[in-house]
């Protein structure tokens, strides 16, 4: 098995993927079949947050990851220049 | 056909269905609550597909087998390899 911080890690992303996983689900799929009037909509956000914070934290991502590979490609060219 | 033409025929039916559905182009009598459903599904099956990869990804790191002889006869070779460049004039970090 992997050492100490390996295995806590990994854990910790397998907690996080299911309790991602199991909010976004009562969210988008059982919340519609809930009487408005039921106490459990007061944990949830307004639906239309249910498509708009994914797209945002999947466009953040994906700029971190081009902007952090721009930087590697002119890192790169940088140092071609400079020898 | 290729991959990736499967593939793209594969998401261009599951969004044609889902268009249709959502906008009204086909004469279906969904119930409120599963329009809102339905209106959501691509966003929760990527969704999904997210917290799967994540999942898989923990679920390996977590697992994976520490090779210490491997390890150890690795740096060995570092070591060795680093004297024997020395000794040829290369400098290393």
């Amino acid at each position: 098995m992997a050492t100490g911080s390996d295995q806590a890690v990994g854990m910790a992303m397998v907690a996080l993927s299911a309790l991602i996983f199991t909010y976004y689900t009562v969210w988008a799929v059982v919340l519609p079949f809930v009487d408005d009037d039921h106490i459990v909509h007061q944990y949830f956000l307004p639906r239309p947050y249910a498509v708009i914070i994914p797209t945002v934290a999947g466009v953040v991502a994906l700029s971190a990851i081009g902007s952090f590979f721009g930087y590697v490609m002119l890192q790169d060219k940088m140092k071609k220049k400079t020898k | 056909m290729t991959k990736l033409l499967q593939w793209l025929l594969g998401v261009g039916l599951l969004l044609g269905t889902w268009a249709c559905l959502v906008w009204d182009l086909v004469p279906a009598q969904l119930s409120p609550q599963w329009k809102e459903v339905v209106w959501v599904a691509p966003m929760y099956l990527l969704m999904s597909f997210a917290c799967y990869s994540l999942a898989t990804i923990g679920y390996r790191v977590a697992t994976f087998n520490d090779c210490e002889d491997a390890a150890k006869e690795l740096q060995q070779e570092i070591e060795e390899a680093r004297r024997d460049l020395a000794k040829k004039g290369l400098k290393l970090s």
